[in-house]
């Protein structure tokens, strides 16, 4: 029995690394990729504050901060996700065609053990998306692993641009062509969706931004326009405040946002699937929009079937800004895999490759000047590696958020969850596997007759 | 005394008796009562937390407490209750729950799938302009249960939707609805449920929705006052009354009580009232242990939640324990192992809900209880085992009587047993926070309730768990929530416990099918039956049966179990 209790209070002992979020440590020794600035052996990265604050050899932890043993591993910049649907209590607010105005910020959970199983695969950041039932969905929430905080607030990576999802194709018309009978019904119908909804916000910005103007003059009689979350929220896409995230397969449809995009004066767009952007890389390059794709993931559904594994290489050498995502909690876990697999079928180099996943997710998101790479004066987002993160013997140790340890292969507890269930029943083995794609979760009453 | 069913059954039985030997029957009639003067002798009086009188005597005259103290001139007329040995406290208040509000049947809907983006307000769940004060019955079930274990008063808001309507200070018993409340306009009630199937559907829809319309009222008032102080050559204001009735919403005149239980909803509510200003309370919190720094900044007072999770663990320990010791001690398995860890965070997780309102209390946060969710018959066993893990007796008092009176503004009324309050009290046998105590008397605005001491039941030699099989016989009417909708039927229940049969109609198909490996534990009936939806599926049902109604669960092996709940058809 004492043995049983000794064990039980080990176990008991998962020490949270609660209300601090940012930590100091210097990592020694390790094959340092910096990703933006080459391979650099045999260096030591320094983090305090939560900041890289040096990167060179020989340098010494300040006093109390932790020091990591990196002799024989691999120390690359945290995995950023460009598409995730991690940790959020809701997905799409399916409801409507147009739903800009709702932001999954509003339901992050911060409790969700996938996070730590995300750190686990080397991931520090994800692009919590909004799903693609509507033609204009929800705005996203930019996110930093800080597993362990209560707060929803700690979750947000603060100061990130905002963004929002869109979607084109099969989701969007099935859900409110087929599903609800009206607008849209067709790639047409998005496409006049989206056209119309930018329309009504222009027409509202500019009554609002007169009104605005006028009201401070003497004598000045003016209404405005009612207040209209979903107008004010298209207003700032028009005003290059938001950016689009386009859920896409065809090449079609991805050069009909192109265009939209261009006679509306919006500036900032990506891509997501993009499944045929290699027949469109060009295009995507001259236009300036990021393509945020899978690696070898297809079939699904009728549009994603002319599809290629060498879609990143392909897009990464017409200078397309490119990243791989997971759009999974289970995918999220080895995005180096993912990321790897362009080496294989596209022949792509190291930095390239590991760019799919640091990098060029940064810049997809606008953060590239705060994370994506090993810089100093970056943010402490670090994955240490057994074996170089893009063999297939690659295995993360440990991963850093803002300096502060928040996975550790040699101190894994058993039980990490936050919030253990007070009614869970205990003697059933339970293993329930997230759904592969949570895109089309909270949908489907739609979809009955 | 009797139990009283209901109104409607106990006229039926004096019609056909023809005798009206109930004294508790003429509380709920519109017969007056002999007197209105009623002196409580020879009691403990708790005035209020911490202030004790010995001995001391109550005077009520006319629903108003005239005189508290140790000599107090009896008049001749009073209706004396010799309560020698017994305690008086002031009458508990519920700060935050549906007592008295009849729940609105679930509607089937038949939506025009053309609208879901662009539902009425009403099917939306947003009706700020409801009062409560319409939808009160005295006659609710939920007024007799929760005035029976000391509850005098409730802060009483409107069922469903994610802005309900306004709350009420209503008393728990009166002749008719409005005769309940004391104090209208308390509130905007406010919930981040979803309008289930139509926008906004989801807590990120009901999010968006919230700004919207705060923001739009805003604007809308804004408008509308320069508009009333000069309109010469002014386009017309919009008329909307739903907009119209968050005015005082966003002019901060009327607090918005927002119902948050688990801690995300806690942040969710407390991230909209930073976003956006208003006067807020928060109610029915249940997992805001770790919230407690974001809660203290915003200032809000707090309505705890008393339905709390199962604490089984005691009995359960010690039947190992014993068990192990007849064994020889082998070592434990990987699997046990994991089980016991399992079963340790589980526990310390249950401890977290006993230990928060001590928490509370202990970092001076303002806070009452809530009891919106809680069963009466669970109110008592967890409010001593939250005393029990940290909170102090007085404090539990405060929190159910002086504090939610000053968070709802209505401690000059009540809260406190002094002279020239309401008369709602509390009479128990023997100091209220004791296991045995028991209420023997409720006093509400001046009108007397009485109630008789259970006799224990003898055990059964039968019955295991010691408690008298319920009788289940009879037509129960049920409804379940499934992800799939909602459904609903009957369940005939029919012979003696122990040898029960009979069959459950299932709305899903339309189908009547016959009942199973009926198990009868205590108030617990469980049984089982097939479905064919395609298919045969095994459906498990468990009721727990409190008089004439029932909660439960339905169980589909696969899909998980689903709530539901009903209640028996007067025979």
């Amino acid at each position: 029995m004492k043995k049983i209790n000794i064990i039980i209070a080990l176990l008991l002992t998962v020490t949270f690394v609660m209300a601090q979020e940012k930590g100091s440590v210097l990592i020694k020794n390790g094959t340092v990729l910096t990703v933006t600035n080459g391979t650099l052996e045999n260096t030591d990265v320094l983090i305090r504050d939560g900041k890289i604050s040096k990167i060179g050899t020989g340098l010494s932890a300040p006093s109390g901060a932790k020091t990591i043993d990196a002799n024989g591993m691999y120390v690359m910049p945290g995995i950023i996700d460009a598409h995730s649907h991690l940790a959020l209590d809701a997905v799409n607010e399916a409801t409507n065609p147009v739903t800009a105005e709702v932001w999954v910020g509003d339901a992050l959970n911060p409790l969700d053990v996938g996070i730590y199983q995300a750190l686990a695969g080397g991931v520090t950041s994800a692009h919590s998306m909004h799903g693609s039932a509507n033609a204009i969905g929800g705005q996203c929430e930019t996110v930093k692993f800080r597993y362990g905080e209560i707060d929803p607030d700690k979750m947000r990576m603060a100061g990130a641009p905002r963004t929002i999802k869109f979607a084109l194709g099969e989701n969007p018309t099935r859900v409110h062509g087929s599903g609800n009978g009206i607008l849209p019904r067709t790639r047409m119908g998005v496409e006049h969706v989206i056209r119309s909804s930018f329309q009504q916000a222009k027409e509202y910005m500019q009554a609002m931004d007169k009104y605005n103007a006028g009201k401070g003059k003497k004598g000045f009689k003016g209404k405005a326009p009612a207040y209209d979350l979903r107008m004010e929220t298209l207003a700032d896409i028009l005003r290059g405040d938001i950016i689009i995230h386009c859920h896409s397969y065809r090449a079609d449809e991805i050069y009909m946002l192109m265009k939209v995009c261009e006679d509306f004066g919006i500036k900032r767009l990506v891509f997501q699937h993009v499944n045929e952007g290699f027949k469109v890389a060009p295009e995507l390059a001259k236009w300036g929009a990021g393509a945020s794709i899978f690696a070898d993931w297809w079939a699904y559904k009728f549009e994603v079937y002319y599809s290629t594994a060498y879609n990143a290489a392909i897009l990464t050498k017409n200078g397309v800004t490119t990243s791989i995502n997971s759009d999974s909690g289970e995918l999220i876990r080895h995005l180096y895999h993912e990321a790897a697999k362009s080496q294989r079928y596209g022949g792509l180099t190291d930095d390239e490759a590991l760019s799919l996943i640091t990098i060029n997710p940064a810049k997809q998101l606008g953060i590239a000047s705060r994370v994506g790479s090993l810089e100093e004066g970056k943010e402490g987002d670090v994955a240490i590696f057994k074996n170089h993160p893009l063999s297939i013997y690659g295995v993360p140790m440990m991963t850093i958020v803002d300096g502060i340890v928040r996975f550790d292969r040699e101190n894994d507890a058993d039980d990490m969850r936050i919030y253990p269930d007070p009614e869970e029943k205990i003697d059933v083995t339970h293993w329930q596997a997230e759904d592969h794609d949570r895109c089309m979760q909270n949908t489907e009453f739609l979809f009955h007759e | 005394m009797r139990k009283r069913d209901s109104l409607f059954r106990s006229v039926i039985l004096i019609l056909l008796m023809g005798l009206v030997p109930f004294i508790s029957i003429s509380q709920d009639s519109d017969l007056r009562p002999v007197t209105n003067k009623y002196v409580i002798k020879n009691a403990t009086i708790v005035q209020a937390p911490g202030k004790i009188i010995k001995n001391g005597t109550v005077l009520i005259e006319n629903g108003i407490i005239k005189a508290v103290g140790s000599s107090v001139a009896i008049p001749a007329d009073a209706w004396v209750v010799n309560a020698d040995s017994m305690f008086v406290y002031a009458g508990f208040i519920s700060g935050l729950s549906n007592i008295g509000v009849e729940k609105p049947k679930d509607k089937d809907r038949k939506d025009d799938r053309k609208l879901t983006g662009t539902p009425s307000y009403e099917r939306a769940g947003i009706t700020p302009g409801n009062t409560v004060r319409d939808m009160l019955k005295p006659s609710d079930k939920s007024v007799a249960d929760f005035r029976k274990l000391g509850f005098t008063a409730s802060h009483s808001v409107p069922h469903t939707g994610m802005l309900p309507g306004t709350g009420s200070i209503v008393l728990l018993g009166g002749s008719n609805g409005d005769n309940m409340v004391i104090k209208d306009q308390i509130s905007m009630y406010s919930q981040l449920s979803g309008a289930d199937g139509v926008y906004p559907n989801t807590v990120i829809g009901v999010m968006a929705k919230y700004r919207d319309l705060y923001r739009k009222a805003n604007q809308a008032r804004g408008y509308q006052s320069k508009y009333n102080s000069n309109s010469n050559g002014m386009e017309r204001p919009t008329p909307d009354a739903t907009i119209e009735a968050l005015y005082p919403v966003v002019s901060k005149q009327l607090t918005v009580a927002f119902k948050a239980e688990s801690v995300k909803d806690v942040m969710r509510v407390i991230s909209l009232q930073r976003d956006l200003g208003f006067k807020m309370m928060l109610g029915e919190v249940k997992q805001g242990w770790d919230a407690i720094p974001a809660i203290k900044g915003t200032g809000a007072p707090v309505f705890l939640s008393l339905d709390l999770p199962e604490w089984k663990e005691e009995e359960k320990k010690e039947a190992k324990e014993g068990d192990d010791e007849e064994k020889e001690e082998k070592e434990p398995t990987a699997a046990e192992l994991e089980k016991k860890a399992l079963e340790a965070r589980k526990m310390e997780m249950i401890k977290n809900y006993y230990t928060q309102a001590g928490k509370f209390s202990s970092n001076g946060v303002k806070f009452g209880f809530s009891t919106m969710e809680v069963k009466s018959k669970d109110f008592k066993t967890n409010l001593l085992k939250v005393i029990e893990n940290g909170l102090s007796e007085d404090k539990a008092l405060a929190a159910l009587t002086t504090e939610p009176a000053s968070i709802l503004g209505v401690s000059s009324l009540m809260g406190t047993v002094e002279a020239g309050k309401m008369a709602n009290l509390i009479i128990s046998d023997t100091a209220y926070f004791s296991k045995d105590a028991n209420v023997r008397y409720v006093f509400v605005d001046g009108m007397k309730y009485d109630y008789e001491v259970k006799k224990k039941k003898k055990k059964k030699s039968s019955g295991e768990s010691g408690e008298e099989a319920v009788d289940a016989a009879g037509v129960w009417n049920y409804t379940t929530e499934t992800p799939q909708g909602n459904g609903s039927g009957v369940i005939t229940i029919k012979g003696t416990p122990g040898d029960y049969s009979g069959t459950i109609t299932v709305s899903f198909n339309g189908s009547t099918n016959d009942i199973q490996d009926v198990e009868v534990d205590g108030t617990n009936v469980a049984f089982s039956f097939k479905l064919n939806m395609g298919e045969e599926i095994n459906v498990d049902i468990t009721m727990d049966i409190d008089g004439d109604s029932f909660e439960g669960t339905l169980s589909v092996a696969a899909f998980g179990s689903f709530p539901m709940e009903g209640s028996r058809d007067p025979k």
